[in-house]
């Protein structure tokens, strides 16, 4: 192609420089600069935080995470109410969540069916270990059988939609759901007599979890095996995860073309992680089951799958960790919101201090302050309007538990207006749109009466409607955590090329 | 290290054809690569050359034509069964798995040549435990083929971490460690400067005296085919124009046209 | 047992006769007339985004929800301040403005930061939208059903019960005024969108962002414009809709959207996603299925059969019947 005859050689690359005992930096050389830090992640404390927990081996946050658990019963947990709502729900949550984690997280699938596995292996459970038909099988034998009943399922819809791309995958699996939904509630065909799935009422009056003739009937032995089951299931995904197949799906997520040429058959892969997920879910749902001792359609709603979802992205996709981590946090807010809960006190906290955690969030830091400053203001200044113009009746109600004083800065009317409130709770949700709306300092500016009016809402509405405001919650933080942090609180932040 | 090229054949295409909605990509193309050769196929953009790649790893299916692999039919295989039989490649516009580390990369895909499933992996039995070993050995003697450029501390580092030249290399070795018998190395010199060109050119080299692959390329570059192929192959349009050695290629007049174009009438 | 199952299924059609299957097929057009609407706006933001937005069957049932509320405004449906034929015009009016300004704001906050992200966040933000929308509306509304009109069907009761006289009948099977208007105003929407589509030079740039979003934006069409007009449009047609549900079927509640936004989606996957025409096609032929298997399978199975069909035709044949096999350059 060229020209001319004598073009000189392409250069010779440059020797590798010696290393010598000294000096200054030597930028682009590959080993010093792998050496020699100042670009290892965030500064201050979440930084030193975040870095101290990395360097904690995985056997040791395990075994500490055991530990603790086992001892929760002996000082935090001592109620027995805690003991169920707290230690019993986290460690279901925690488990279905591992399940999850492995279709979605590892694997990258988007299974919205899975929530139907959890009610076979309930089902399962409940018909073949309770007066219903008479069968009493115990535990050792009924659980392998539930999980067996969500794996068929699973391997059926994963062989037939092996070709489907990621969303219809979803709609597929969520038809399943839905479909299993209608099945038991209103299909319910009758078999040996009675109608299988019991209807509307779903089968009632399950045993308790007998294994080898041991019954499981405390809330404490409940726990106690519950961290057992637990543990096995998060070591053995976690194995899973290190070995060739646990590398296969996760080759499969990155890029399942380039996969599939590097000798990973997909399809099959795809398959078997579905396997795992609904196998994991037909275990917790059987546990499930025998917990309440009955087994209710209603139980296994799109909440619930929207719930799961929450917890694996809250504590970040593909982290057996953060599955922990996103359980406790969730499961504790959906306890702490509960009507008759031991700890009314909580709701107000959570919130504030949601609130006050992701402000402290801004940077620089005066932004910080001068949005506490603007929303503590604005408060004061509606107060005083509302009581200057409507009368005290507007604004002499009581805040739903202790803290008094705040009904001087919120507006508390005394007799909650339906109207009005679904108003405030309208126009809050304007409020919020046209600050993600706007930029810079405009942003700070409306997020100050934004802030002021999501806490008139909290105390009027939602802390009177706590289980739907937990849904409420959660939708809006899928949301938000996909913009602004979508590897959630322990996951790793991925590189995609679009 | 082996005996000079043998010409037995390794890969063999006859009569391949393959269309998109009625645009001839492949035209009847027959096609030779014989044990330790490194045969190059060059063409203008648009010559269906990565679209050949394609055909050869399963990810098209032809419409016409046999694929063999040691005297094998490769066609209507799936890809992965493919590679399996000893069919490696890389991508012209680098396919990486980016958030998985350089190691892993290169672990990752021996996959088809390892075994242990994932319940023997669950229970960390003693033949899983040695096979993870070997697969790690295994991948740390492919990175070694490159120099220090993808050792030591990089092994852990994530793979979109690494600069260009880096991800092209880490790219050739995965495809290295899914040991096969032919690698399909598609532009693999795109993108770099000429001393990162050099390099790549005499790994290339390496690859079949030392490693004893045999290599089919697509290149753009001129300096790499003339500096390392056996053959070169030209295609336009999905049609072999000429075959030969480089310069009988380099000036066969219908491969010049195809780049060039004919001459216009003269202005002057 | 599938004899048993099958003979049932005779036996009904048989009972049934020619009016009964001219009742199920009018039903089933006007149930598809309701899903071709929601497939349309699905299958314009697939088209265009790739993005299978979970919220839009929500966006209908604040639709249905929002004509709920002008019908109280002026009255109610028993005793309506003005009159029948305006107020109805208006419910379609504010409902449709109202949905289509919905569905922008869903589009700026939830999907817009999230162009660039991998390709599960918008899919996980657009479960959130779903789920926070559904929970919003029952927090307002106290899970409470909203009866639409104040009338029971097939009574006579109250200023809406004209809308339940036949326009003609068949066989003895009466089409009645809300049926055929709610048959013939989807049928005209759908006109004025694929002539929207197909013959303006918006449509034109809606058509070139939906093949290539870069190379549109490099041609000097403002793509953000064009993707929230289409997010405007498609919950406009959701939100007429909507309204048309309140107006047929009587009732609204905040769980409504979901499970009808999905067998929407599936119409328009079943007609080939991104394709207008297929998304019509797909509705009518849903609502069809849907009516015939309620009429002769009935009881406990009628609503498995019609998800098994979908199911099936997901996986048998996802690129839908009018759907184009786009060819990926690998």
């Amino acid at each position: 192609m060229s020209d001319t005859p004598d073009t000189p050689g392409p250069p010779e690359p440059p020797p590798e420089p010696q290393s010598s005992a000294e000096s200054g930096p030597k930028i682009g050389v590959d080993s010093w600069v792998a050496s020699h830090g100042g670009r290892s992640g965030r500064s201050g404390p979440i930084g030193s935080i975040s870095r101290a927990w990395e360097s904690i081996p995985d056997v040791a946050r395990f075994l500490a995470f055991v530990a603790i658990a086992l001892s929760l019963p002996f000082w935090l947990l001592k109620s027995e109410g805690d003991l169920f709502n707290f230690g019993l729900f986290t460690l279901l949550f925690i488990g279905m969540g591992l399940g999850l984690n492995v279709d979605v997280g590892f694997a990258g699938l988007l299974d919205l069916g899975y929530v139907a596995a959890f009610g076979i292996g309930g089902y399962a459970y409940a018909l073949l270990s309770s007066g219903y038909y008479g069968i009493h099988w115990p535990a050792e034998v009924v659980i392998p059988i539930a999980m067996l009943a969500a794996v068929i399922p699973a391997a059926v819809l994963g062989f037939s939609a092996r070709r489907l791309l990621g969303d219809y995958l979803a709609i597929v699996t969520l038809f399943f759901a839905e479909a299993f939904l209608v099945f038991t509630n209103v299909s319910n065909p009758t078999i040996f007599g009675k109608g299988i799935t019991g209807g509307a009422n779903g089968i009632p009056q399950a045993d308790p979890l007998t294994f080898f003739g041991y019954q499981l009937t405390s809330s404490k032995q409940l726990y106690f095996f519950l961290v057992g089951a637990v543990a096995l299931v998060a070591a053995a995904l976690y194995f899973a995860n290190q070995s060739r197949t646990g590398r296969a799906w996760r080759a499969s997520r990155e890029d399942p073309l380039a996969a599939e040429v590097m000798s990973i058959p997909v399809n099959r892969l795809k398959i078997l992680a579905f396997i795992f997920s609904w196998a994991v879910a037909g275990l917790f749902g059987a546990i499930y089951v025998a917990i309440l001792t009955s087994a209710v359609s209603t139980n296994y709603s799109i909440g619930l799958l929207i719930t799961i979802y929450a917890v694996i992205i809250l504590g970040g996709l593909g982290s057996i960790a953060g599955v922990f981590v996103g359980a406790i946090i969730i499961n504790c807010v959906f306890v702490f919101l509960e009507p008759q809960t031991d700890h009314p006190e909580a709701k107000r906290w959570i919130f504030y201090g949601v609130i006050i955690l992701l402000v402290a969030t801004l940077k620089p830091w005066y932004k910080a302050v001068v949005l506490c400053v603007g929303t503590i203001a604005s408060g004061f200044i509606v107060h005083a309007i509302v009581s200057a113009t409507a009368g005290s009746a507007w604004t002499s109600g009581k805040t739903v538990a202790g803290a008094g004083w705040l009904s001087h800065w919120v507006v508390i009317p005394k007799v909650s207006h339906g109207n009005v409130n679904n108003l405030l709770y309208i126009g809050l949700v304007v409020a919020v749109v046209l600050v993600a709306m706007l930029k810079g300092w405009w942003r700070i500016i409306a997020l100050g009466p934004t802030i002021y009016l999501a806490a008139v809402v909290w105390e009027n509405v939602l802390t009177e409607n706590p289980g739907v405001t937990a849904f409420i919650l959660f939708g809006a933080m899928l949301v938000g955590l996909m913009i602004k942090r979508p590897q959630g609180l322990l996951g790793t932040a991925r590189v995609e090329i679009v | 290290m082996a005996a000079a090229a043998e010409h037995t054949a390794l890969l063999e295409l006859n009569g391949l054809s393959m269309s998109f909605g009625g645009l001839n990509v492949i035209d009847n193309l027959d096609l030779v690569v014989n044990q330790s050769e490194i045969v190059s196929v060059i063409g203008p953009n648009g010559a269906g050359k990565t679209t050949l790649f394609n055909v050869i790893t399963g990810i098209y299916q032809p419409d016409a034509g046999e694929i063999l692999l040691g005297g094998q039919n490769l066609v209507g295989m799936a890809p992965h069964t493919i590679t399996r039989n000893g069919v490696a490649r890389t991508f012209q516009t680098l396919r990486l798995f980016l958030n998985m580390s350089v190691i892993e990369n290169v672990m990752a895909s021996q996959y088809g040549r390892t075994k242990v499933d994932v319940f023997r992996a669950m229970l960390r039995t003693p033949g899983m435990r040695r096979e993870e070993k070997e697969i790690k050995a295994r991948a740390e003697e492919k990175l070694s083929f490159f120099g220090q450029r993808l050792m030591g501390y990089r092994w852990n580092q994530p793979a979109y971490s690494l600069s260009y030249a880096n991800r092209r290399r880490l790219e050739i070795a995965r495809a290295m460690a899914t040991e096969p018998r032919i690698l399909l190395l598609d532009e693999p010199a795109a993108g770099m400067n000429p001393t990162e060109t050099h390099e790549i050119t005499e790994l290339i080299g390496k690859l079949r005296d030392e490693g004893g692959y045999t290599i089919l390329l697509i290149e753009h570059d001129m300096h790499v085919v003339e500096g390392i192929s056996d053959r070169v192959v030209a295609l336009d349009h999905g049609v072999k124009i000429a075959e030969g050695s480089f310069d009988s290629v380099a000036t066969d007049p219908r491969v010049v046209e195809a780049y060039l174009g004919t001459k216009a009438t003269s202005t002057k | 047992m599938h004899h048993l199952v099958l003979f049932n299924i005779i036996d009904q059609i048989r009972s049934l006769g020619w009016p009964g299957a001219f009742s199920l097929l009018r039903n089933g057009l006007v149930l598809g007339s309701l899903y071709a609407l929601i497939a349309l706006g699905y299958t314009m933001v697939y088209g265009i985004l790739k993005l299978l937005n979970f919220a839009h069957g929500d966006i209908y049932m604040v639709g249905a929800f929002i004509g709920y509320g002008v019908l109280v405004a002026f009255g109610g449906a028993l005793s309506p301040t003005i009159p029948i034929v305006p107020l109805i015009i208006l419910m379609f009016a504010v409902s449709m403005a109202g949905s289509g300004f919905l569905g922008v704001a869903i589009e700026r906050v939830a999907y817009r930061p999230l162009r660039t992200a991998p390709r599960i966040a918008p899919l996980i933000s657009a479960l959130g939208v779903a789920f926070f929308l559904e929970s919003s509306v029952q927090l307002l509304t106290n899970s409470a059903h909203y009866l639409y009109n104040g009338y029971q069907l097939g009574g006579k009761n109250g200023n809406f019960g004209p809308l339940l006289n036949p326009v003609f009948t068949v066989d003895g099977i009466p089409v009645t005024v809300v049926q055929t208007l709610v048959i013939l105003t989807a049928v005209a929407l759908m006109g004025v969108l694929v002539y929207l589509v197909y013959r303006t030079k918006f449509g034109k740039a809606m058509r070139a962002v939906a093949f290539d979003r870069e190379a549109a934006a490099m041609m000097g069409i403002d793509t953000d414009r064009i993707i929230s007009m289409t997010f405007f449009i498609g919950s406009v047609l959701a939100g007429a809709a909507g309204v048309m549900y309140g107006l047929y079927l009587g009732d609204t509640y905040f769980f409504l959207g979901f499970l009808f936004g999905l067998k929407a989606f599936t119409a328009a996957v079943v007609g080939g996603i991104g394709s207008i025409p297929g998304a019509m096609l797909g509705g009518i032929l849903i609502g069809l299925a849907e009516s015939f298997s309620t009429g002769y399978v009935g009881g406990q199975w009628s609503e498995l059969v019609v998800f098994g069909l979908l199911i099936g035709f997901l996986i048998v044949r996802p690129t839908g019947l009018l759907g184009s096999h786009a060819i990926q350059k690998v």
